[in-house]
């Protein structure tokens, strides 16, 4: 017999719904491996991600403000400092974009050295990725090869232009002539050091060996694709929305690649191809890079090959004046589009320089993409995007 | 309506077109603007604010990948830097820009949408293109543009206690005011510019060919 | 020999052996891993070998300060790495390095092994929870689900071990690997389980053992790129110390217990009698290192997988296969 007030034992219910708080934890700004200095703030329950809200700023060096009040030449020497892992690249869309507002033609054998450091520059950033991409998913291994041939990279760079990472080669009209040799009264203007193609085209002969070596082990890695395969998937349209572009944007199948674009190096008399990987996912945005320190071997061989003779910069005045106007010039850095909008009142500093910098809209998809991924994806996602903290903040 | 330098014209044949200026008015026709420049292989096309979010989203059908968002504080007053070429023709004004580009070939606009200095505000282009989102963040926080329908409107860069909007030209720059621009003093020059100038008729020659 | 002092002289021997190995398999680990990894590993401490680095390090962990959170369970926190501790020496209690050679030859010495081990889930869980720290609150519920997933697939191997010997005394698993199995032309051989058909078991055992160790590729509770160290986050000083040492113990342990279970233990294949006494050691030890330096290439080599990669490697394959090997096990030791 039942009163109304009293629940027979089979009626009622068998499970019950366990309340678990979720929690909301700070991934950051000290972790070991978020880029630099981000800050995640996650809310998770138990081992999945909820929502999360990326706070970026901490490395914010204000360049755009600092810019209003550097002159053209001493904002070159800025620049490199943007995305400080590939320091040379930086420099090409800014001194492409001067050139332009003032009408200087670069002589073609320092288009070719700009081309030759911009694709070893590249090598450099996708072996970073390379490094400290396993490590991240747990494999320390790849980290001290991938390291040990980029020191071949930086040496030869460094041997160009005297800095490893911020090279400040770039001068307008070309790139900086050394000065030696000649009389004490006057200074001869001298080419780049002897042996120097003969060192590199060494170099790329590592590369292509690290290359394969990276390939056995870790592409072919079963655990590596279980962590990696349709983990993070971008659909193409998603990332065109988000500004995602450079490697990112490429393992999501649209072919956008500003080096057969825009003509800002001579790109066009090389032989290269673009990679692309349909599918979005953390595996083939790992691939395309490897793909592409491939392809920047092939573009470095052909360039050390076909470079003309002639001087490294053409004349300008000393004192650079931009002409009244505005400019945008942009060029493929390693992480995506780098862009410059110099707007220039006629003067020896720009009015206003918004800088487009590739990780900061790399990194504006993570909250999107992050809803609803295990914590260990989300450590798998972040680093497959491969931003670079200097480049988000500015 | 426009006109500008256009870089490509020879004295040779005046009548040939920059393409860029065909598509220039092909997409001002196309998404119903006030007009564009183009300089320097750059278009910008002008866009009355009110129509700011239907001109980007009927150019994003064929300009798919939104680039960034920004903004220029034209001021005749500065603190930093130096003021404009034609400081008393200027017109004190915010500029939004909106650079969209093509994936397919080489193809982009800058949309520019000009805002009054007292109460600048425009409609926010997040629903449409989540992109914008973090970029009108910044734009907020750096000149105090106010996006209306943007739902998330905090500080991206500054701390939370931050007061001012740093990039407007009415802005200090605290460490020039500690310091003056290290850019001003005169560097000795490189030796083979000073040997060539030891000649002075060649210094003028010189330094009136420009670039060359 | 009186009773206390053979206990003594056990303790002595066993503590001494399990510390001693252990430090020398932290530097194997470290010149193995640095040799994998295209560099030297430790150069200077002890000369251009670097032997005192594990010493070093040693040291300088005791004399740090003894550091807890604030908002930690104190008595909790302070137990937490000598449960670990515990549960690893007590493995070698009945690990036969010699036919007399053994702590004390336990005729439940299997089960005695598996209970133990099992242990050392608590320790776990108690620095996760009491360290106050959401890091390691996290470590310790991953490590806890790892943890008990891969018991399951270990004990299931060993019972096939133990039907195919028909004794749980390890003595006597170690006996039933040296019975001649066939004669050739006058020459008896005999042939170590891992031959005699436990290689699935065995297999299975060095992957359940390489996880219940909370090594690459199962260090989820870890996970340093993720977790700044998990549950061990909060640890510094001798209680640190004493989870590394604990860790590296379990390693000589489980791969002591896989010697003895799948190697044929102390045996040398045509030696037999007291000599065993002598050589045994040599022998295990021999066999332990070559297992230890499997553990430690697997280490440097593969990523680590995710948690639900783990679980369901543990329940959709290794204990159905677990439980396959000990049906085929069975019949074959009731048909042959």
């Amino acid at each position: 017999m039942t009163t109304p007030g009293m629940i027979h034992r089979s009626e009622s219910a068998v499970s019950v719904e366990l309340q678990t708080p979720d929690m909301t934890i700070n991934i950051g700004p000290q972790h070991p491996s978020t880029h630099g200095v981000l800050r995640l703030v996650a809310n998770i329950d138990g081992e999945r991600v909820i929502d999360v809200d990326p706070v970026i700023g901490y490395m914010h060096r204000g360049y755009e403000k600092i810019s209003e009040v550097r002159t053209y030449a001493q904002i070159t020497a800025l620049v490199n400092r943007i995305d400080w892992v590939s320091g040379f690249a930086n420099e090409i869309p800014f001194i492409v974009g001067v050139e332009k507002l003032m009408g200087v033609e670069v002589p073609e054998r320092a288009q070719y050295i700009r081309m030759i450091l911009t694709e070893l520059a590249r090598i450099s950033s996708h072996l970073v990725f390379m490094s400290s991409y396993p490590l991240e998913l747990g494999a320390t291994t790849p980290l001290m090869h991938a390291l040990r041939e980029r020191e071949y990279i930086l040496e030869l760079i460094e041997e160009m232009t005297g800095g490893r990472f911020h090279p400040n080669f770039n001068r307008v009209g070309g790139v900086k002539p050394a000065y030696g040799g000649g009389s004490t009264t006057k200074k001869q203007a001298m080419d780049i050091p002897s042996g120097y193609f003969q060192r590199t085209l060494e170099a790329m002969d590592r590369m292509d060996q690290i290359c394969k070596d990276i390939d056995t082990l870790v592409t072919g890695n079963e655990l590596i694709k279980m962590r990696t395969v349709n983990v993070g998937v971008i659909p193409a349209d998603k990332a065109l929305e988000y500004g995602l572009t450079g490697p990112n944007l490429r393992a999501s199948g649209v072919a956008y690649d500003l080096r057969k674009i825009e003509n800002y190096l001579p790109y066009d008399e090389v032989d290269f191809e673009v990679a692309v990987r349909e599918g979005g996912d953390c595996f083939d945005r790992y691939v395309v890079r490897l793909d592409e320190i491939r392809e920047s071997v092939k573009i470095v061989r052909q360039a050390v090959d076909q470079i003309p003779k002639g001087p490294l910069q053409a004349k300008v005045p000393r004192i650079l004046k931009a002409p009244k106007g505005q400019v945008y010039s942009r060029a493929e850095n390693p992480k995506g589009e780098f862009g410059f909008y110099i707007v220039s009142e006629g003067g020896k500093m720009p009015y206003r320089l918004k800088i487009r910098s590739s990780s900061f809209s790399n990194l504006s998809i993570l909250p999107w993409i992050l809803k609803g991924q295990l914590v260990p994806d989300l450590v798998a996602i972040m680093g497959s995007l491969d931003f670079v903290l200097g480049d988000v903040d500015r | 309506m426009s006109d500008s330098p256009d870089t490509t014209e020879t004295e040779a044949d005046v009548a040939v077109i920059d393409p860029l200026e065909g598509y220039a008015e092909a997409l001002v026709e196309k998404v119903g603007a006030i007009g564009f420049t183009l300089e320097f292989d750059t278009v910008r096309i002008h866009v009355e604010p009110s129509r700011w979010v239907d001109t980007i989203v009927t150019a994003n059908e064929d300009l798919e990948l939104f680039s960034w968002l920004s903004a220029i504080d034209w001021s005749k007053d500065v603190e930093v830097g130096d003021p404009v070429d034609d400081v008393d023709a200027l017109e004190e004004r915010f500029e939004v820009l909106c650079r969209l580009s093509s994936v397919q070939n080489g193809d982009g606009a800058i949309f520019v949408a000009t805002l009054s200095k007292d109460n600048p505000s425009i409609a926010s282009l997040m629903h449409e293109i989540p992109g914008a989102e973090w970029h009108e963040r910044e734009a907020h926080e750096m000149f105090g543009i106010d996006f209306e329908g943007n739902t998330h409107l905090i500080p991206l860069y500054l701390p939370d206690d931050f007061v001012g909007n740093p990039l407007l030209k009415s802005y200090p720059l605290l460490s020039r005011e500690v310091k003056p621009n290290p850019g001003d003093v005169d560097v000795e020059p490189m030796p083979a510019v000073e040997a060539e100038a030891e000649t002075p008729a060649e210094v003028t020659s010189e330094e009136a060919a420009g670039d060359a | 020999m009186n009773f206390w002092l053979e206990l003594v002289l056990k303790l002595v021997v066993v503590l001494g052996f399990v510390l001693t190995g252990a430090l020398v398999v932290i530097y194997a680990e470290l010149k193995a891993g640095s040799h994998m990894q295209s560099r030297i590993g430790p150069y200077y401490a002890g000369g251009r070998w670097g032997w005192a680095q594990p010493l070093a390090d040693g040291l300088k962990f005791l004399q740090k300060e003894d550091l807890a959170p604030a908002a930690a369970d104190r008595t909790v926190f302070g137990w937490a790495p000598y449960v670990v501790m515990m549960s690893t020496l007590a493995i070698f209690v009945v690990i036969p390095f010699g036919p007399d050679m053994v702590g004390r030859d336990l005729d439940l010495g299997a089960y005695y092994l598996l209970a133990i081990s099992s242990l050392s889930v608590l320790g776990i869980l108690m620095a996760g929870w009491s360290s106050a720290n959401k890091y390691s609150l996290m470590g310790g519920l991953r490590a806890a689900a790892q943890l008990i997933a891969y018991e399951l697939p270990l004990v299931l191997a060993v019972v096939a071990v133990v039907i195919q010997a028909g004794t749980m005394s390890l003595n006597g698993i170690v006996e039933a690997q040296s019975q001649t199995w066939f004669t050739v032309a006058g020459l008896e051989i005999s042939a170590p389980f891992l031959i005699k058909g436990q290689i699935l078991g065995f297999m299975i055992f060095m992957i359940a053992a390489v996880a219940e160790l909370s090594r690459i590729p199962f260090d989820m509770p870890i996970a340093e790129s993720e977790l700044t160290m998990g549950y061990l986050t909060e640890y510094s000083g001798i209680r640190f110390t004493m989870f590394f040492l604990g860790e590296y113990a379990s390693m000589i342990g489980l791969s002591a217990i896989a010697a003895t279970l799948y190697l044929g233990g102390y045996d040398v294949p045509g030696l037999s009698g007291n000599i065993l006494n002598v050589v045994g050691p040599g022998v295990m030890i021999f066999k332990i290192a070559i297992l230890v330096f499997i553990i430690i290439w697997i280490r440097w080599t593969w990523p680590r997988l995710r948690e639900d990669q783990l679980q369901k490697l543990a329940w959709h394959w290794l204990i159905p296969l677990a439980l396959a090997n000990i049906a085929i096990v069975a019949v074959f030791k009731v048909a042959f």
